[in-house]
């Protein structure tokens, strides 16, 4: 009797299906193609290996990357601190020991939950509005957020890393703290300090993007160099970017060989001494004076409130920004996977790490400055520039994790007559499917956040009514906004960490 | 009989001493050596797993390098790790011994459904897998199983040679008695065991001390005391 067996494609395949996405925004890229902008597209090509060495350039940008680095190391200081102390408060591990009880880890996670919520852009945008521009203002515009993730992320490996060995100390009589010592900070010390050392890197590419949008340092000038299509300064930016980032991944790496937990030290000392170093630069950190007389005067009056909640089509937005969010996350997730089975090889993993990288370096919102001088403004468009800085996030995750386990499964299959293409889809791909896949859940949470940013270039969604709104000082407006955009982000976590189950795993969310 | 695989002075750093040895079709060749003696070296030797630092190895006149795909299929491996994709089931998992007659399509296909699963049952039944566990993921099937597995796929490959690393270990008598039947039902095979009181199963056996091949000699000609010196510490 013949046996039949349904579709029902293997997780080794399933990285590869949202790669087919390109093939949509390809085709809305050459319907909406114009071939205006590709002269000054080679212009900027021509910029990368042309970069301006003027002496004045350089030193303005040199300025600005400091700025844009005091930003980041303060932001990632004091976040990783608080975080790592409100992971432990948000851990019902913790409570468990403690008191015996899980509540107050419950209660901690859901009020915390709405600040993780507002992307950090959001944050500095309406910090700006109340305490005018000040250094403090990114600085807790990234804190923020990073702090409550940190603390998201902690909590969870605290809960996922209970050591049996707990029941036995308590059983034994150890007093909580000594349990805690003993059973509970030793197999977390690793996975804590390399998520705070990669922490760093978030921060320095959130600083930048703060910069883009007016708040100082080098995305201020890289944005500025970008509209006024100065593109041999803003390639000198991007070197100066990309060795700060390099030298900052080596410097971690080397801390790291030494001991993780001296991480933790320079995650502590960090804010002192950016502080110390903030203070001789063009930046403003004496403590602002709040301006709230503005915003609370217009929230006052709550019928406004009804009115402004009518102003938006929000099926629209909201549909737009969900639009955006899911090419993205396709592009993002398809595209490294699919570039590897195009050209399986060592060559081609050390070629795509200098290509990922590059695209993690060129913020998300120039991306799409870049790809509108190709096409019309467009969902798909903004799916693709988000898409592509995140692919650049996922592309390294995947060359890691490949090089991290070898590439000895291609050579099993190898062996058995199997072409090379087919011996990396059943060997070392399939391997990091799962690990993969899981991360990619995680990723798309993030960029669903990041909407926030591709919204304000592209015209769409979420993003683009809250520029209007801040604009415009339309208090209400930015407050439901700011509301929406936060539920919407809790329910992706949600989604998310449902998909996640489904792995079977949970994500390290790095 | 026309010899399939030719080492001629091959070796390999520290692990192996030039070895020079011919393996022919139909013959049933048995491994036999202390742990590290250079069991497993040999036969990545064998499979192309691993060059030679010095001399060559040779099937059917060809270096692995110049291989075909058709002709790197004729070689089939029995890993001592059995190396399952993790992630895929039973049927895939066996259908992956045939992806070296098959594209990217049909192992994309694969993936997307299983195929052919009359073979793979008819498979399965030989190795003694029962057949519900057809589309049952292998990272949750038990140690036997697993092994049982990695003998179907090796099956659906069609080697002329199969070389197993130690693929009784682990395994209980009467299953170790199963798949060593399977084994040496095949056209021919090289088989690393730690069973010396197995060898007269076989056609010829070779021994390996300290890296170096000690004993080619078949079976009946061996004398106890070879074999202990063989296990001895040096």
């Amino acid at each position: 009797m013949a046996l039949r067996i349904g579709l029902k494609p293997a997780l080794p395949l399933i990285p590869l299906l949202p790669g087919l996405s390109l093939l949509g925004v390809l085709g809305v890229l050459l319907r909406d193609g114009h071939g205006g902008g590709l002269s000054v597209l080679q212009q900027f090509a021509a910029g990368a290996v042309q970069p301006s060495i003027d002496p004045i350039v350089l030193g303005s940008l040199l300025n600005g990357l400091q700025i844009t680095l005091v930003i980041a190391v303060m932001s990632w200081g004091i976040s990783s601190v608080l975080g790592v102390g409100l992971g432990l408060l948000s851990s019902s591990t913790f409570w468990e020991i403690l008191a015996d009880v899980r509540w107050p880890a419950v209660i901690l996670r859901r009020w915390l939950a709405p600040l993780r919520a507002v992307h950090e852009l959001v944050w500095g945008l309406l910090l700006l509005q109340v305490f005018g521009l000040n250094g403090w203002v990114a600085i807790c515009a990234i804190a923020i957020p990073y702090t409550v993730l940190m603390a998201r992320v902690i909590a969870d490996q605290v809960d996922c890393h209970v050591s049996p060995a707990i029941p036995v100390l308590k059983g034994a009589g150890a007093t909580p703290w000594a349990v805690m010592l003993t059973g509970l900070v030793p197999p977390l010390a690793e996975p804590i300090s390399d998520h705070i050392g990669h922490r760093l890197d978030c921060a320095l590419r959130s600083a930048l993007i703060l910069g883009v949008f007016g708040l100082g340092g080098l995305g201020t000038d890289l944005s500025l160099s970008l509209r006024s299509l100065q593109f041999q300064e803003l390639w000198s930016g991007l070197w100066l970017l990309a060795i700060a980032m390099v030298v900052l991944d080596r410097l971690l790496r080397t801390l790291r060989s030494w001991s993780r937990m001296l991480i933790l030290l320079v995650a502590m000392a960090g804010p002192w001494v950016a502080l110390g170093w903030g203070t001789q630069l063009d930046l403003q950190l004496a403590w602002p004076v709040a301006e709230w007389s503005m915003v609370v005067g217009n929230l006052i009056d709550g019928s406004q409130g009804i009115n402004a909640a009518l102003e938006i089509s929000w099926p629209g937005v909201i549909g737009a920004t969900v639009w955006i969010t899911l090419i993205a996350g396709c592009v993002a997730t398809g595209l490294p996977p699919l570039l590897l089975l195009v050209w399986p090889s060592q060559a081609s993993l050390r070629l795509q790490g200098v290509m990922w990288g590059a695209l993690r370096l060129i913020p998300a919102p120039l991306t799409a400055l870049l790809l509108l001088m190709l096409a019309k403004p467009s969902l798909a468009l903004a799916g693709l520039a988000l898409g592509l800085h995140h692919g650049g996030v996922m592309g390294r995750v995947l060359i890691d994790d490949l090089r991290s386990r070898g590439l000895r499964s291609a050579q099993t299959m190898k062996t058995c007559g199997a072409t090379n293409r087919v011996s990396w889809l059943y060997g070392p791909l399939a391997d990091v499917s799962r690990a993969y896949l899981t991360y990619a859940t995680y990723r798309l949470d993030v960029i669903l956040r990041d909407t926030a940013i591709i919204g304000m270039v592209g015209g769409a969604g979420l993003g683009w009514q809250l520029m209007e709104a801040l604009s415009s000082f339309h208090w209400w407006l930015v407050l439901w906004i700011v509301l929406i955009s936060a539920v919407l982000t809790l329910l992706g976590e949600s989604l998310g960490e449902r998909l996640q189950g489904s792995w079977n795993s949970r994500a390290m969310a790095l | 009989m026309t010899a399939l695989l030719e080492l001629h002075q091959a070796c390999l750093g520290q692990r192996l001493q030039p070895i020079t040895l011919t393996l022919r079709a139909d013959q049933r060749v048995v491994l036999l050596g202390a742990s590290g003696a250079g069991k497993t070296t040999l036969l990545k030797l064998c499979n192309g797993a691993l060059s030679p630092d010095a001399g060559s190895v040779h099937w059917c006149g060809r270096t692995h390098q110049q291989l075909s795909r058709r002709q790197r299929r004729q070689i089939g491996t029995l890993w001592q790790d059995l190396r399952l994709v993790e992630e895929l089931s039973v049927i895939q998992n066996i259908n992956s011994g045939a992806l070296g007659r098959h594209g990217l399509l049909w192992a994309i296909r694969n993936l997307l459904g299983p195929l052919d699963p009359n073979t793979c049952l008819e498979l399965m039944h030989q190795v003694k897998l029962e057949a519900d566990l057809l589309e049952q993921p292998v990272r949750e099937l038990s140690g036997g199983q697993r092994q049982r597995v990695a003998l179907g796929r090796l099956l659906h490959q069609r080697p002329e040679l199969v070389l197993a690393d130690e693929p009784l270990s682990a395994l209980d008598p009467s299953l170790a008695e199963d798949v060593l039947n399977t084994l040496l039902l095949l056209p021919g095979c090289l088989i690393s065991l730690h069973r010396p009181d197995l060898i007269h199963r076989f056609d010829r056996v070779l021994g390996l001390r300290g890296g170096a091949l000690v004993i080619d000699a078949a079976p009946d000609t061996i004398h106890r005391d070879q074999l202990e010196w063989l296990y001895a510490s040096a």
